[in-house]
């Protein structure tokens, strides 16, 4: 396999193009890089990777303006060329912030073009703030269901989320660099498992099979822990990742991938027990692969990236005219993503708006307040 | 319907709510309730103060119903039901006559006309009315207690009409028909809990009480002894729990254990200095938490949660008021709030309330024989047993002549 046409990180969309953009210095060198977007001025941040824009015809190098018709229209009329893009690629990271035009338009597009090339379609989508209002939401929630389908692996990130972690007061920039750290840790352990050389190798293959069903839930954490115990800190750390405690994310999975590593201390019964403490909390009942690399310029620095999914559900068949045929065969769709299941003990009850909230999601969520740490 | 035949003998009063059903039995000597039994089960089928599940909850109520009858060793004939949630809908209706005596003099009469012409108004297709409640009346434009023997052109009389979906009526009412039990009339939950708690004076003075149950939070508000509005807003304790076990990543049951024992309505920054163990006994399984997350989820949901009933009185009150700017104050309402329902026992309630409602507040304890039924949770229940008893019609004359006791024996 051509370590060079290993992994290729596109971003689509504005926000999808910016978290590329922050990503692009941290990123190994085995990751290729694509912008993807209709607006023209977004296309112009150095990455040193492919440009593609969407929709000369439709848009003029102007965005959709929120339009997810326009921004599906402007996908599909450069099929050709998305599907040169992705031509030889093993794995697509597919990073968009869903809820504007051009992200929730195309990305379902794009996603099923990835896959028909014959990659391997990881998708990392932001879900807007709270108070962007309904429309955005919507949109979202709507992009979210047709990329689950699509897409072989989704990680949703509600950005209401991301200011919980940091302090009230910090720069909003320092929120997602938080998450930005997040997926550039996990890139660079799915981009190790193509380079030769690990302590323990990982069969890119196997790694791929975790992941060969559309739609199946998935689970994407990553921590790092540092001196004395540094496996197990990082191990911890990955167990407590914010994007695994999202309220209705997936926290047990049948399959799992875990990427250890670390500098030259980095023994492999370190790597081995920071999986073990992994498998406690995640599951991997099924197959737990393992990748465990020895970076010399880690130091004392341990990392731990988790990918891992389990096979959808099956999806009650929708029965009535709205039903299309094949439709029985699609996958039910088990994460965060769906609305109901951020209102904790009251998903499935009827939704309650008061002044246009939905009062059943906790309010410290609402109003995005940083919760004290825990003990 | 049966309100309005003198009080039975025995008077039994039920109040469903989300969390668990509570039943008094009294027997009535002297317009007095002396108890018979209490009983108190865990509802089931019963989501945010709406009906999901029907059977599951008429298994509640028939186990509540057949404890009261076991303990007190009687039959139950007819019982008042309460009534609360967000089915519960009230609306402002008017009814006016012009004054037809020559001299401007308003008669008994008028009034009485008055007053059916305002009940005449149908409620919405669907709905059913439940109860009326006196507003101030109008002679005029101005306000006045009791218009008859006053001069003046129009007279117009108010009313809140408290309606429900007639489903949700027939199925109370069938439900019980069911165990062979009339529905002798409902009461509205908020008003049972003011009448457990809330002194005649302040009544008169002004007082806004709020009942904080699981699953709803219904307030209502008496100005010059008049009910003026009443609401009810589905976001009640269980949410607290709900925040709890969401930001803890812990059980429902953990989170209402952790609720109950350190969860406040006020949040301290030095809270977040103490960690917590869920157990105590940090045996295995015991979980630490840090108790400043646990009285930052909890105050924040609690004060939003009365932040939502300031916001629905004001809207409701300039509905009253059309043209005046209202301020839910302490000039209004001289004796402020009074707190019921279980989110009540939450820490620093009251003190949460004051500063969320702007407005003095107490929490409510009914007055009690039992020692352990002398908590804001069963402010309602209490309460209702006293409302009933005041609002049932004098006792009827006995009847005579020699075939009385055949026309007791048959009620003809």
């Amino acid at each position: 396999m051509n370590p060079q046409r290993a992994i290729l990180l596109v971003g689509l969309g504005g926000a999808g193009c910016s978290i590329v953009a922050r990503l692009v210095p941290t990123l190994p060198a085995e990751v290729n890089v694509a912008l993807i977007d209709t607006d023209a001025s977004a296309l112009g941040q150095p990455t040193g990777g492919e440009i593609l824009q969407l929709g000369r015809a439709q848009t003029r190098g102007m965005g959709t303006g929120g339009e997810v018709a326009l921004g599906t229209t402007s996908a599909e009329s450069e099929e050709p060329a998305l599907r040169r893009l992705f031509t030889g690629y093993t794995l697509v990271v597919l990073v968009t912030g869903l809820g504007g035009g051009t992200g929730s338009g195309a990305a379902p597009f794009v996603a099923t073009v990835a896959t028909d090339a014959g990659a391997t379609v990881l998708a990392y989508a932001t879900i807007p703030f709270s108070h962007e209002g309904e429309r955005r939401k919507r949109q979202a929630s709507e992009a979210l269901e047709r990329l689950a389908a699509k897409a072989h692996g989704l990680v949703a990130v509600q950005n209401d989320l991301l200011l919980l972690q940091v302090s009230k007061e910090a720069p909003l920039s320092e929120s997602f660099a938080a998450a930005d750290e997040w997926v550039a840790g996990a890139l660079r352990a799915l981009a190790g498992i193509f380079v030769p050389g690990a302590l323990v190798p990982a069969n890119p293959a196997a790694v791929r099979a975790i992941l060969a069903t559309p739609g199946s839930p998935t689970l994407f954490t990553y921590g790092r822990g540092e001196g004395a115990g540094a496996a197990m800190a990082a191990a911890r750390s990955a167990n407590e990742c914010p994007l695994a405690h999202a309220p209705g994310a997936t926290t047990k999975v049948a399959s799992l991938f875990v990427a250890v590593t670390g500098g030259p201390t980095l023994s492999a019964s370190d790597a081995f027990e920071a999986v073990a403490a992994v498998r406690m909390r995640f599951g991997g009942e099924t197959s737990t692969l393992l990748c465990a690399r020895v970076v010399p310029d880690f130091g004392e620095r341990v990392e731990v990236a988790v990918l891992g999914a389990s096979l959808p559900m099956p999806k009650p068949v929708k029965k009535g005219k709205g039903a299309k045929p094949g439709e029985e065969h699609q996958q039910i769709f088990g994460f965060a993503t769906d609305e109901s299941l951020r209102r904790g003990l009251f998903g499935g009850t009827p939704l309650t708006f008061i002044d246009g909230q939905d009062v059943d999601v906790p309010t410290y969520i609402r109003r995005a307040v940083r919760l004290p740490a825990g003990p | 319907m049966t309100k309005n035949k003198p009080l039975p003998a025995l008077l039994a009063v039920i109040d469903i709510g989300t969390h668990k059903t509570v039943a008094l039995l009294g027997q009535i000597i002297d317009g007095k309730a002396r108890m018979l039994s209490i009983s108190e089960r865990r509802t089931d089928g019963v989501v945010k103060g709406t009906v999901v599940d029907l059977e599951k909850l008429h298994v509640s109520v028939h186990e509540v119903i057949n404890d009261l009858e076991r303990v007190a060793q009687r039959g139950i004939e007819e019982v008042y039901l309460s009534i609360s949630g967000p089915a519960v809908e009230g609306e402002r209706v008017k009814g006016f006559i012009a004054v037809p005596a020559h001299d401007g003099k308003v008669t008994n009469r008028d009034f009485q006309e008055a007053m059916l012409s305002a009940k005449r108004l149908e409620p919405p297709a669907g709905r059913a009315t439940i109860l009326y409640m006196r507003q101030p009346t109008m002679l005029d434009g101005k306000t006045v207690t009791n218009p008859v023997g006053m001069q003046g052109k129009r007279l117009e009389v108010n009313f809140w009409r408290v309606a429900m979906e007639e489903g949700n009526v027939r199925f109370r009412v069938n439900m019980l028909n069911g165990m062979s039990i009339t529905v002798r009339d409902f009461i509205l939950a908020a008003h049972a809990a003011a009448c457990g708690v809330a002194s005649e004076a302040e009544k008169q003075s002004g007082v806004l009480v709020v009942d904080c149950g699981a699953g709803t939070t219904d307030w209502i508000l008496y100005y010059k002894e008049h009910i003026l509005c009443a609401g009810s807003i589905p976001v009640g304790g269980e949410h607290v729990t709900n925040d709890l076990s969401v930001a803890l990543r812990i059980s429902r049951e953990t989170a209402e254990d952790l609720k109950v024992r350190f969860a406040s309505g006020l949040h301290r920054d030095t809270d977040a200095n103490q960690t917590i163990w869920k157990d105590g006994d940090k045996g295995v399984g015991d979980q630490q938490f840090n108790r400043g997350t646990i009285t930052q989820v909890a105050s924040l949901r609690f004060q939003e949660i009365l932040a939502f009933v300031q916001k629905d009185i004001i809207r409701q009150l300039e509905q009253i008021f059309p043209g005046h700017a209202v301020k839910l104050d302490q000039q209004f309402l001289p004796a402020g709030a009074i707190l019921t329902g279980g989110a009540a026992n939450l820490a620093e309630a009251a003190e949460a309330a004051q500063l969320a409602l702007g407005l003095p507040t107490r929490v409510g304890i009914p007055k009690f024989e039992t020692e352990n039924m002398r908590k804001p949770e069963y402010a309602v229940v209490i309460g209702m047993m006293k409302a009933a008893i005041e609002d049932a019609p004098p006792a009827a004359p006995r009847r005579q002549g020699s075939m009385a006791w055949l026309r007791e024996l048959f009620r003809f």
